[in-house]
């Protein structure tokens, strides 16, 4: 690897994971506040991430089963965001229940009486 | 309140008072690359970077040894077993703190022999604490692990959060345990010793504090148990599932074999996808609340806990846990620039968070709001982030100067210093120090000065 290769490999590394951070975050926001300009904001960070991994692959000196590493993360970096958030959505579904919000002696939620 | 909160709360006074030793050491530290001369024949650079090092491991764990015993007897509903035996050992722990700190200032060195092992000095990098000291602070633990599995046995019954929290206690005292051998081949010595340490923080630390934020989560925006227990099992799937091999990235270079490089690589390019799940979570936590709650320093750190957990763990980590290019940047200022970042991200700030939520109930605040916390916030953040990003610098221009063209020699090892780049990183890391201090110093006002002020903050008895 050459110095200067170092130091581009390390930033665009770098810069993919902010962008699918980015990405998720404005996903989320999107979700949030259902508005246009968010989903298309986060499609285009995710777009510029997409960008960053194919810089990866074709212009640091990485061997060819890490660039592969670097595809199916973004695949998973994809993926995580909106399964995330559907997860949420269920599990917050019966959030209205008042025990549950109570430390255990007061609430029905007690894994295990010993 | 019960004893055990009591006793919390000394705990985080302490925990405040060492984030200012840490803060104070970390700014003499950076002087002394400005001027190497500083204290020259009376307290060498290495002392100054050991208390800081040292006494950042010791102020977080004291925080997560309070925040369990604020939580726990709420949780459990009863005073926690050993509660007596736990008071005792928390003046013996600031005592064996203080001592050892003494030691290190003032006699600094031992001869290569048992005596110095014993009393000044272990000699391994982050457990520096001499044998005697080491001992107590696996005595603190197994207090505090009895304190929590003796409670949840007494009070007969559990809840998901506990039942974490007491399996994840296991390793956090086992783990400890390699801090005591000396072993005489160095690459042995290094694999047991990252057992320790990168374990500890990117395993056992990352539980604990799962735990803690689960139950700060209630109590701050109302979330249910069910909820936060679910993301919690999820959370610790995932972070035990790319963290423990994830260790092998530390194994790159000391000596193992070859096949390190794949696993370490491989898992640690995991790493950053469950937290980019935190960073989800966190957005819909606040959004559902409409960044809404009661105590609002609280959730502005818990919100700096998410995204610093993800920037600081997850990209900074990611530049560098690759091995083509650890190959050159480990152990130069770009991994220190990833590592102050990811310790305050995934665990100062959350500690912070917890000490906002103790006060407004020590001293019965409706609500928690006002000017101060926010120049604290602003002022450690930003003097935080300047400085990440001034090693950055610096540890750019040591690995491109001193690694990949000096190839690691002496010579380029001192070309690497002199670089004006890395220079100039280090000039504005000082600076920036200077802010995140001012930072801490008002911090450590608000939190004395909470609930004293009108009208920033309202007591309940002026509300009703």
């Amino acid at each position: 690897m050459t110095e200067f290769g170092l130091l581009q490999t390390g930033l665009l590394l770098g810069l993919y994971v902010l962008l699918a951070g980015t990405w998720g975050l404005l996903y989320a926001v999107a979700r949030l506040w259902s508005t246009a300009i968010f989903r298309g904001a986060a499609a285009v960070v995710y777009g510029l991430h997409g960008l960053t991994a194919l810089a990866i692959i074709v212009r640091t000196p990485l061997g060819m089963g890490w660039k592969c590493l670097i595809v199916a993360s973004s695949l998973a970096f994809l993926v995580v965001p909106p399964i995330a958030w559907r997860f949420l959505q269920h599990i917050h579904e019966n959030e209205s229940l008042e025990h549950d919000r109570k430390s255990s002696q007061h609430s029905g939620r007690v894994v295990a009486r010993l | 309140m019960y004893r055990s909160q009591h006793l919390a709360v000394k705990y985080f006074a302490a925990a405040i008072t060492l984030f200012g030793v840490m803060t104070l050491t970390g700014l003499m530290s950076a002087y002394y690359y400005l001027n190497p001369e500083f204290l020259f024949g009376i307290l060498p650079f290495n002392i100054a970077k050991i208390l800081h090092i040292d006494t950042m491991v010791i102020w977080l764990l004291m925080g997560f040894i309070a925040s369990i015993y604020w939580f726990l007897p709420e949780e459990l509903g009863r005073e926690p077993a050993g509660i007596r035996a736990a008071e005792i050992l928390f003046y013996v722990f600031c005592t064996a703190v203080a001592v050892v700190a003494v030691v290190f200032v003032f006699v600094q060195y031992g001869g290569s022999n048992e005596t110095a092992l014993w009393f000044i000095n272990q000699g391994r990098k982050y457990v520096e604490a001499p044998r005697w000291a080491a001992i107590g602070i696996v005595v603190v633990m197994v207090v505090f692990a009895y304190n929590v599995i003796g409670t949840t046995i007494a009070a007969r019954k559990t809840t998901g959060i506990i039942t974490v929290l007491m399996v994840d206690l296991v390793p956090l005292v086992v783990l400890y345990l390699i801090a005591f051998p000396a072993l005489s081949n160095m690459s042995e010595d290094l694999f047991w010793w990252w057992w320790l340490v990168h374990l500890w923080v990117e395993a056992t630390w990352e539980v604990l504090i799962g735990c803690i934020m689960a139950l700060a989560l209630m109590q701050l925006l109302g979330t249910s148990r069910r909820i936060v227990e679910a993301w919690l099992y999820i959370e610790v799937a995932l972070v035990l599932g790319t963290g423990i091999l994830g260790l092998g990235h530390h194994y790159f270079w000391i000596g193992t074999p070859d096949y390190w490089l794949t696993i370490g690589g491989f898992f640690s390019a995991l790493e950053p996808l469950p937290l980019l799940g935190m960073v989800v979570h966190a957005v819909y936590d606040a959004g559902a609340k409409h960044m809404r709650a009661t105590n609002r320093p609280a959730l502005y750190w818990m919100m700096a806990e998410a995204f610093g957990n993800f920037i600081g763990g997850g990209v900074w980590g990611f530049m560098i846990t690759l091995p083509q290019v650890n190959l050159y940047a480990h152990g130069t200022q770009w991994t220190v620039s990833h590592g102050h970042f990811a310790f305050w991200g995934a665990y100062a700030c959350g500690i912070i968070a917890v000490i906002y939520l103790v006060l407004q109930k020590t001293r019965n605040l409706t609500y928690v709001d006002g000017l101060l916390w926010r120049w604290s916030f602003a002022a450690l953040n930003v003097g935080l982030l300047g400085m990440i990003g001034a090693l950055l610098v610096s540890g750019f221009a040591q690995a491109f100067v001193e690694r990949a063209i000096g190839g690691s020699t002496l010579q380029a090892f001192i070309a690497g210093q002199e670089n004006a780049w890395f220079i100039e990183g280090m000039v504005f890391r000082f600076l920036l120090g200077i802010v995140f201090a001012a930072g801490y110093v008002v911090l450590v006002w608000d939190l004395l000065a909470l609930g004293r002020r009108v009208p920033a903050v309202a007591a309940t008895s002026a509300a009703e």
